[in-house]
């Protein structure tokens, strides 16, 4: 496989008469835009606003953010399968990318109606907060839409999202036919034996089980969510949208996956440090420990099947998933495969041990902190002067029980704020890290 | 501890560990229609009984599906 | 130049060259300056530090009447008077090191400074928190000689009161005091590099080194089944239905008690789960799923069991950091006990 990626970066985005890019303006014609995704009869209201770095702006809820992409040569079209999109298999050929930017997912859809999952994340363009995302760099197209509430919850969310694709599809067009300024090819070219070879297993949350459906809405591989055992992917794949986000996490977007430093960097390393082989993407939040562990074995099994000496491992999730993220790692490490975790850190009160089951054979982990805003001392982000989106949103009394129903306040989203409960860089964006 | 992820309950110290079901339904599977659903939920609790009049030295797995033929139905989540 | 640190050495019998195995039943006994190691042990300290008396003690004794052994060590620091206190090195030796522990922390608990110095494995080392500043050493004797230069320099350091930096810039054993920390790079290239470190067989240090969960001594079995009361705790967030104690749905701060004395079985009507970390509708279909109060109250009929107790305990077992089950775990057992309950079923979802 190979795919050229060519890079379109934007500085500015602004409403204009055309949809159309030119020395890194984005001008996007609302209205077109808007009809776009007017004619999907299950959108009730939808409207597109902008938010630049700097700006004393705060969008919420943020469901997802998007990098547009487009496919301009080779089979399928970028973010394939979800919401019903064309499932050919990508990473072939010419992918046109707008960098610097974000299409933005604003809705008050939830993930879905069975508890214990809530949209939580809202972004800042200024200030502390901004700080700590990438997103506050990053020209904000918001896509502030709202479906027929009469829809059941994965209709709602499948008509949200597929509008922000909608819009994310519109303004990439904008470069299909152009040249881009920069380009980078991506092949899995053959490397010298003596290099070893490495996978990046990347361990992904299913909403299967705390919706009990298994098509609910979250992040997907070629627009599947429901648990799977591992998939086997080419980073092109990846580069081209199969795996989507989003989670219920800041670090778990669409465009943190299309833009995460680890798979970017293995890849750039391939033929000089070692042979990457691949992405191995295990759904995670099996129920069972005969199931855990079985996903654990079979993705061990797989790696070593491709020749893998090495592997790198994350995870975007909390909680039990943990079982067979670790249960994988330990699967590697007994096939010779030696691993490296990136992974952040629950409370390390009282010296206990801040992951949920430590392995001894686990024994090179880096971290990137403690993943609950309260541990980390978040303080709450001031106030703006302009909101995108809803204009109240739910936070506990208790702030450590933000997650959940916890909710017993109504605050204005333009106030002082608490963070949201997670933190958790998924994929190491940041230096933030903890010691002892 | 009665529970459906018993590894982890090993490795991080409980010394009597059942092994539950699910993690959604710990005691029983609904799957397996009333009266089989009863006599797996009795299963696990009479497990968990014996397991507390056993002398035990270190983390140790009580499996109410052991041996004999498994009530578990071969389903994927 | 300030005046040195007085010292105090601790040695076993051996490296007090009392005698060996066969001596290690030896009681508490001193001498001034330093015996053994201990004059290594001070040309490593240099003008820094003056051991001015080892205390020693055999193994056995250490091991057998740790009390008796502490007093005694005690009382001679409280005559020395030292700035601070060096234990060992112990090196692989597992009686040796657990003793070396012991008398730090009771130096620390005394007010003085003290460190130790054994490998990573020894028991000294792995039994429990670290509470002292242990140093890691080789596994024999043959590394005796850095094994002391690095314990004086850290007893000189903690002597003149020094707080040290985080374990793993200094050098010492991790005390599972982990904090916020910005290292300077990003995550992934630290991740890769650390990826290229492990491939090719060079060093690296973990970030987060392994914490063994605690053992819990196993409480000994229910003699007989049919006489024993039998409660029930859950973790799967077992509410009234409504939730009116409105318990939370994560982060538990407190556990939620309940009377089941008058039921025979939990029902949908009058219980469901509220957990964040589950499915929780098929519990709120048959809560007995979480707590099998049906099926205990059919064994209690039955004679199989004798007594159901009539308290259960539920909370959400989710998000909740370890120190906070911890105490949860304690008080709902120290209840359990005063109400003279023979055994637990705790169900975990």
């Amino acid at each position: 496989m190979r795919l050229e990626l060519g890079t379109f970066p934007v500085t500015e985005v602004a409403f204009g008469s055309r949809t159309r890019y030119e020395r890194s303006r984005l001008e996007v014609d609302r209205e077109a835009a808007l009809a776009a995704v007017r004619e999907d009869p299950r959108i009730v209201t939808v409207d597109l606003e902008i938010a630049g770095p700097g700006e004393s702006v705060r969008i919420w809820p943020v469901r997802d953010v998007i990098e547009p992409r487009v496919k301009v040569e080779g089979p399928g079209i970028c973010y394939p399968g979800i919401c019903g999109r064309d499932i050919t298999t990508v990473g072939e050929g010419r992918t046109h990318r707008l960098a610097g930017m974000g299409v933005v997912e604003v809705s008050s859809v939830n993930w879905h109606d069975s508890g214990g999952d809530f949209v939580e994340t809202y972004l800042d363009m200024s200030g502390q907060f901004a700080d700590m995302y990438p997103y506050g760099r990053l020209q904000n197209l918001c896509v502030v839409v709202e479906p027929d509430p009469a829809l059941g919850d994965e209709s709602r969310n499948d008509a949200v999202h597929r509008a922000a694709l909608t819009v994310s599809d519109h303004v990439a067009a904008a470069v299909r036919h152009l040249t881009p300024p920069e380009r980078e090819v991506f092949t899995l070219d053959p490397v010298p034996r003596d290099l070893p070879r490495v996978v990046y297993i990347w361990c992904v949350h299913s909403p299967q089980a705390m919706s009990g459906s298994p098509t609910a809405f979250c992040t997907a591989t070629y627009g599947l969510t429901q648990l799977t055992p591992p998939w086997l992917l080419h980073p092109n794949e990846i580069l081209d949208g199969a795996l989507t986000g989003p989670y219920r996490t800041a670090f778990a977007m669409s465009w943190t996956v299309a833009n995460n430093p680890v798979l970017l960097n293995l890849y750039r390393r391939h033929g000089k440090d070692w042979g990457f082989l691949g992405v191995i993407v295990l759904r995670t939040e099996w129920t069972t420990q005969t199931e855990k562990q079985l996903m654990g074995n079979q993705t061990a099994k797989l790696a070593s099947m491709l020749g893998a000496q090495g592997a790198v491992v994350t995870w975007d999730a909390g909680g039990n998933e943990f079982i067979e993220v670790v249960r994988s790692i330990q699967a590697c490490e007994r096939l010779g495969i030696k691993t490296v975790f990136l992974t952040s850190e629950d409370d390390a009160t009282d010296g206990a041990p801040t992951m949920l089951e430590p392995l001894p054979e686990a024994d090179a982990i880096v971290s990137t902190g403690f993943f609950k805003n309260t541990t980390l001392g978040v303080p709450d982000a001031p106030a703006v002067k302009r909101v995108i989106g809803l204009p109240y949103k739910m936070v506990s009394g208790d702030r450590r029980t933000g997650s959940g129903r916890g909710r017993d306040q109504q605050v204005a989203t333009m106030g002082p704020l608490p963070p949201p409960w997670r933190y958790d860089d998924h994929y190491g964006f940041g230096s933030l890290s903890c010691i002892e | 501890m009665i529970s459906a992820i018993y590894n982890f309950a090993l490795t991080t110290g409980a010394n009597r560990v059942v092994r539950g079901a699910r993690i959604e339904h710990v005691c029983g599977d609904p799957s397996l229609g009333p009266e089989k659903d009863h006599a797996y939920g009795m299963r696990i609790v009479t497990t968990a009984l014996d397991a507390v009049a056993t002398p035990v030295s270190r983390p140790t797995l009580f499996d109410p599906l052991a041996p004999g033929p498994a009530l578990e139905p071969a389903h994927a989540s | 130049m300030s005046r040195p640190l007085r010292a105090v050495h601790y040695v076993n019998q051996f490296f007090a060259g009392i005698g060996g195995e066969d001596k290690a039943d030896v009681g508490v006994s001193t001498r001034d300056g330093h015996v053994g190691p201990g004059r290594p042990l001070q040309q490593a300290l240099g003008d820094e530090a003056e051991i001015v008396a080892t205390i020693i003690c055999g193994d056995n004794f250490m091991s057998e009447q740790p009390e008796a052994a502490l007093a005694e060590i005690g009382a001679a620091l409280s005559r020395f008077a030292p700035d601070v206190v060096l234990a060992g090195p112990a090196f692989g030796a597992g009686r040796y090191g657990l003793a070396c522990e012991h008398v730090c922390r009771h130096a620390r608990a005394l007010g003085i400074a003290a460190v130790t110095a054994m490998h990573p494995d020894n028991p000294g080392a792995t039994s429990g928190k670290r509470e002292v500043v242990i140093v890691p050493t080789g596994e024999s004797v043959t590394s005796m000689q850095p094994a002391l230069e690095r314990l004086a320099r850290f007893a000189v350091r903690l002597g003149r009161g020094e707080e040290l930096g985080p374990a793993e810039l200094e050098g010492y054993l991790p005390q599972g005091r982990r904090r916020s920390y910005d290292r300077g790079r990003p995550g992934w290239e630290r991740a890769l590099d650390m990826l290229q470190a492990k491939l090719h067989g060079r060093s690296f240090t973990t970030e987060v080194p392994y914490n063994a969960p605690d053992q819990v001594r196993p409480a000994p079995p229910i003699a007989d089944l049919t006489r024993a009361t039998i409660a029930m705790v859950t973790t799967g967030g077992l509410v009234r239905k409504g939730n009116p104690e409105k318990q939370s749905a994560a982060n538990a701060a407190r556990y939620h008690r309940h009377s089941v004395a008058s039921l025979e079985s939990l029902t949908p009507e009058q219980w469901e789960a509220y957990h964040a970390g589950y499915f929780n509708h098929i519990v709120n279909k048959n809560p007995n799923y979480i707590l099998p109060l049906s099926f205990l109250r059919e064994l209690e009929s039955s004679g199989r069991v004798g007594r159901v107790h009539e308290q259960i305990y539920a909370l959400p077992g989710v998000s909740t950091p370890v120190a906070a089950a911890r105490e949860l775990g304690r008080a709902i057992a120290e209840d359990l006990k005063q109400a003279g309950v023979d055994g637990a079923l705790l169900v975990a979802t």
